[in-house]
């Protein structure tokens, strides 16, 4: 699939291209919630526009995470990603998408205004980066710059039906991104096309002096000419799921080695995934009182104690329940138990999947149920919600670069696939979904902005 | 989980629940530790993992460097006299 970005530098836009785009976007904002922010006032010149997710900071915009307590809080300063952008000089900033809040949900719901599903406004838009997905699937031209902790990425690219490319863990700074959890917070990027993910990836990955995480400078492309299959990975799908994926692998077997096999750690990641981050959660979420960034909650009669249990009743009901399980992590009697020992099976399944990744590429449906109605999602308990992310938490413990590319739209709604492959490969995803495009063809409902 | 241990966590956290809350949040903990629990099958001897990767110890200079909007993060802030409000100790 031709590069969008290309496209768009090569066209004439007429004068007012950038003011009817920001004009028709707040429209069609007011149905889908994509964006938290829309820059009306942009001075862009035949810039390709990009949003980035509300957890990353951006000079003079309100970053608010998708949280109450953030409210009012206007960073003074750019994140890495947002300055490298700017500098390159071919993207203009348009906006702040939508999220859930700190990053805490599968679907999106977990804000106080959800984003909707561009495809259909009734089902749910995926989470965390809900606002990002939706963009790129409203938006002809556009990128957005996202975030996945846990899948975050993965998963509302899949059910937008647009590619979500998740680099490895310190392939790109962090600076200026509000954590949730450290060893796993990754920002990355959704597009319309592969090739439109890698220019944005070759203009804000590599070292930065103030991520000292950031230490993955080189990138390789070894491509693979096998897919694995995890086999009690896969039986968790929903059979629907199962024979549309089952479909896909039919057609990729003309190219690629397919085998299915058994890693049965991977089974066992969702539970250290979600031990190591409610206790990084947990931490990073202290630091914020009621008086130093965001909300002000101003009643300084009162004692500290009083003050700081007052000003964060603001958390919404699932980072407070996030809290209080890493607090409860991170306690002395119990923290061998939960905490140490996930950091060690994190290790197994590094050591495992590496093994494998080096041989080929690891293959799953992105998601193991077909795209959720906001209502029904409603309904789901903690506990059901987090076995949701099955497929997208191994790679994302493990800090392995995946990506997402629709293949497939059942009752006119997108279905996703995610590819792994091996610490610091990413080109070599990249690669792979680009040749996947060359012979199928993404659909979009909308089209903002089409010259 | 005991109320004992409930209140506990939530003074540790400085967080305070109504009833309702209160009632919802501590069941899906009791259910989601329920479910961490399934760990405690696994057997391993590995190192625990901090990081996906190996982060090397990368020191830069200690060097001064200008911040030119000190108003940029007073304006994050109630001010007094120009001094940042925070809560009584």
């Amino acid at each position: 699939m031709a590069s969008h970005i290309r496209e768009f530098l090569g066209h004439e836009k007429p004068s007012d291209y950038y003011s009817k785009l920001a004009e028709e976007l707040e429209r069609t904002n007011s149905e889908y919630h994509a964006f938290n922010v829309i820059k009306k006032d942009t001075e862009a010149k035949n810039q390709v526009p990009f949003s980035t997710k509300a957890n990353i900071c951006v000079k003079g915009v309100e970053t608010t995470a998708g949280s109450k307590m953030l409210r009012g809080y206007v960073p003074p300063f750019n994140a890495t990603v947002v300055e490298r952008m700017l500098k390159e000089g071919s993207f203009s900033f348009i906006g702040e998408t939508n999220m859930d809040e700190f990053g805490f949900g599968t679907f999106g719901i977990n804000t106080e205004v959800p984003a909707r599903n561009a495809f259909d406004s009734r089902y749910a838009a995926g989470g965390s980066s809900s606002g990002s997905a939706v963009a790129t699937a409203l938006l002809k031209y556009h990128v957005a710059i996202a975030e996945s902790t846990g899948g975050s990425i993965s998963t509302p690219a899949a059910l937008n039906g647009v590619v979500g490319f998740t680099p490895t863990y310190g392939a790109v700074s962090r600076y200026g991104l509000i954590d949730y959890a450290n060893s796993l917070d990754k920002i990355g990027i959704m597009a319309r096309s592969s090739d439109d993910a890698r220019g944005v990836f070759d203009v804000i990955r590599g070292r930065d002096n103030y991520d000292v995480t950031c230490a993955i400078e080189k990138i390789t492309n070894n491509k693979k000419g096998k897919l694995f299959v995890i086999e009690e990975l896969l039986e968790k799908a929903d059979p629907k799921i199962r024979s549309e994926f089952e479909r896909l692998l039919d057609k990729l077997g003309k190219e690629y080695e397919i085998k299915t096999i058994s890693m049965n750690i991977l089974s066992d990641a969702i539970e250290p995934y979600y031990i190591i981050a409610m206790a990084e959660a947990s931490t990073n979420l202290a630091k914020y009182n009621g008086y130093k960034y965001g909300f002000q909650y101003g009643e300084f009669n009162r004692r500290y104690n009083d003050f700081f249990t007052e000003a964060r009743s603001n958390f919404g009901m699932e980072a407070k329940r996030r809290i209080i399980l890493g607090t409860f992590i991170r306690s002395e009697s119990v923290k061998a138990r939960y905490y140490t020992k996930a950091l060690m099976i994190r290790q197994m399944i590094i050591n495992e999947m590496g093994k494998v990744l080096k041989d080929g590429f690891v293959i799953s449906p992105t998601l193991p149920i077909p795209t959720p109605k906001i209502a029904d999602v409603e309904k789901l308990t903690p506990v059901q919600n987090y076995a949701l992310d099955v497929f997208t938490i191994p790679p994302s413990i493990g800090g392995f670069p995946h990506l997402t590319f629709p293949y497939a739209y059942v009752n006119e709604m997108p279905i996703g696939a995610q590819i792994i492959t091996e610490q610091a490969n990413d080109y070599a995803l990249l690669d792979f979904s680009s040749k996947w495009e060359e012979s199928f063809q993404y659909k979009y409902k909308h089209n903002i902005g089409s010259l | 989980m005991e109320d004992r241990e409930f209140d506990r966590l939530l003074k540790i956290a400085r967080l305070k629940l109504n009833d309702t809350e209160r009632k919802r949040i501590k069941s899906d903990i009791e259910e989601i530790i329920g479910y961490f629990d399934k760990i405690d099958v696994i057997s391993t001897h590995e190192r625990p993992a901090y990081q996906p990767i190996h982060v090397p110890t990368r020191l830069r200079k200690d060097e001064i460097a200008h911040f030119d909007d000190v108003d940029g993060l007073k304006r994050q802030s109630k001010l007094h006299n120009g001094y940042i409000l925070g809560p009584k100790l």
